[in-house]
């Protein structure tokens, strides 16, 4: 089994932290992963793109053209990267900022990530709620082993960010489950 | 052994820690800004030195007066800095002084694209600098082969006493991948080894190093790095043949455009189609006998696939070819990375046209 995912919004997002979240806990899992991040010279507002595989067997090539999985975390992103996802594949949106949807061959997760990370209290979790979404939808990695990566990732931190980090994933993990459309 | 998901930039610096480098100087360029960044905390912590440099022809400078001391040396930089030290490299050839110069790589030509390419061919093999000499280079496809040939390179530079190239496009300096470090080694240096200065270290004997030579002197030099070379070609060539027995098609691919390929060799190779592989690991010196030695009577046609354009490897490929079958070329360029679909297509288009 392999899949290919890829992260997409804007620089200052969290989408290359989400990325190697991903990828770090599919490897505590036991799988092999590859993360492959694309972006220009901006440190925030460019455009920010990764590519996680997460596959049982050694992975060949890190680029496929076509992900199965694709997380848009603002509308740019979205149009950009929408025609890349295989048929049959899913999409996991942030609807508090995209609010299209064009194709009817995907699979389409909606949640608010951006408005639920405020109400949990800090905006920056946004990516973490996301994570969870990806997580709730897919179950291409247990909670558990996301939330020990995040613990490792998080260890120097207050306790208080990783609670609220703990918060954001359980419930992206909750909202993704049930936000298929 | 230690197992790390690391980025490819870092575990190149890494490597090059534990294989014993002790001084880096480099002046910034994307995309092999995090082997200095990494460079910069983790060389201290070794009881090495780490400098960046005011200009790349400074640093190369720089990592020459390091070598001529006895400690490993390494610089990086990507296609445009390595061009502006080729002054440099040209002079550690002429002084035979061992040093890993490590190149990941970008669009071309000229300041080209910041994005990844594989560019860089043509120079890392023939180019380097001025006066004719070489280099070895090795071209690593994943991360795990970018840290094998690292952490050896110093033992190739200092063996032939001269500068090892590591190139690598700026993709694989960029991804992260599950890397198994070796251990730190223990190197038992007198810094009195016979490149290095005299008078380093209580070295009592004499020994200058100079770039200018008395003419037969000169001479002798270059003989000297001929006959090397051709040692190389012997016993130094590293090459993957990936399914070669059978082939009809033969593709030609370095560093992650072999990857790509590898995965469509793969898929034609379910749908019943005979293609291989031919994988250069060390781009000079370049492996002629895996192409000279194929069996032509049933290879239909190569395949040279590169993320540049024009493909840089073909010369050296028809070379060995020497006409006896067509060679076809695949590659994206100027910073547009190679795909599983377009280069399956390319290959496909060839393969099952029977071109």
């Amino acid at each position: 089994m392999k899949q290919s995912f890829v992260f997409s919004g804007s620089g200052g997002q969290g989408i290359m932290s989400a990325g190697i979240t991903l990828a770090q806990t599919a490897i505590v899992m036991g799988k092999h992963s590859t993360f492959l991040p694309e972006y220009g010279p901006e440190q925030r507002g460019g455009s920010a793109k990764c590519t996680v595989i997460i596959s049982d067997a050694d992975i060949i090539s890190p680029l496929p053209k076509k992900c199965d999985i694709l997380v848009a975390m603002n509308e740019q992103a979205y149009s950009k990267f929408i025609n890349d996802v295989k048929e049959g594949g899913t999409v996991v949106v942030n609807s508090s900022r995209v609010n299209e949807t064009e194709r009817e061959d995907v699979k389409t997760v909606s949640v608010p990530v951006d408005d639920v990370a405020l109400e949990l209290g800090n905006v920056k979790v946004a990516n973490t709620v996301l994570i969870g979404a990806l997580i709730g939808a897919t179950g291409i990695v247990s909670k558990e082993a996301v939330i020990a990566s995040l613990e490792e990732k998080f260890k120097e931190k207050s306790p208080q960010i990783m609670q609220l980090n703990i918060a954001a994933i359980e419930k992206g993990i909750t909202l993704g489950k049930g936000a298929d459309k | 052994m230690e197992k790390r998901f690391m980025k490819g930039c870092e575990a190149i610096a890494e490597a090059a820690v534990r294989g014993g480098c002790r001084f880096f100087a480099g002046y910034p360029i994307t995309p092999q800004n995090e082997i200095p960044e990494y460079l910069s905390r983790r060389l201290p912590e070794v009881g090495g030195a780490f400098v960046q440099g005011e200009s790349e022809v400074a640093s190369i400078n720089m990592v020459y007066g390091a070598s001529a001391t006895g400690t490993r040396a390494l610089t990086s930089s990507s296609g445009p800095g390595i061009s502006l030290k080729a002054e440099g490299i040209s002079y550690l050839a002429s002084a035979q002084l061992p040093a890993v110069i490590v190149n990941i790589s970008r669009g071309g030509p000229g300041l080209g694209s910041i994005q990844p390419a594989q560019s860089d061919y043509l120079q890392a093999t023939k180019a380097l600098g001025h006066g004719g000499f070489r280099a070895m280079v090795f071209a690593p496809a994943s991360l795990q082969e970018a840290v094998d040939l690292t952490y050896n390179a110093w033992e190739y530079a200092e063996r032939d006493r001269g500068p090892v190239v590591i190139l690598m496009d700026g993709c694989l300096g960029a991804i992260m991948e599950e890397v198994e470090l070796p251990e730190m080694k223990e190197l038992s240096y007198t810094n009195t080894e016979d490149w290095c200065l005299a008078r380093v270290n209580g070295r009592e004997e004499s020994h200058m190093i100079t770039p200018i030579l008395p003419e037969l002197a000169l001479e002798m030099l270059n003989k000297f790095k001929g006959m090397t070379y051709k040692m190389w070609e012997m016993s130094d060539v590293k090459v993957e043949e990936y399914m070669l027995e059978d082939a009809e098609y033969v593709v030609v691919a370095y560093g992650i455009a072999a990857r790509v390929a590898k995965e469509a060799i793969n898929t034609l190779r379910e749908q019943g189609y005979k293609v291989g592989m031919i994988r250069p690991i060390t781009l000079y010196p370049f492996p002629k006998a895996s192409l000279d030695n194929l069996d032509y009577s049933k290879v239909k046609g190569i395949i040279d696939i590169e993320m540049t354009i024009p493909a840089q490897m073909r010369d050296d490929i028809e070379l060995q070819v020497k006409e006896r079958c067509p060679v076809h070329e695949y590659g994206r360029s100027g910073g547009v990375l190679l795909d599983d679909e377009g280069v399956y297509e390319a290959i496909g288009q060839i393969v099952k046209g029977g071109a």
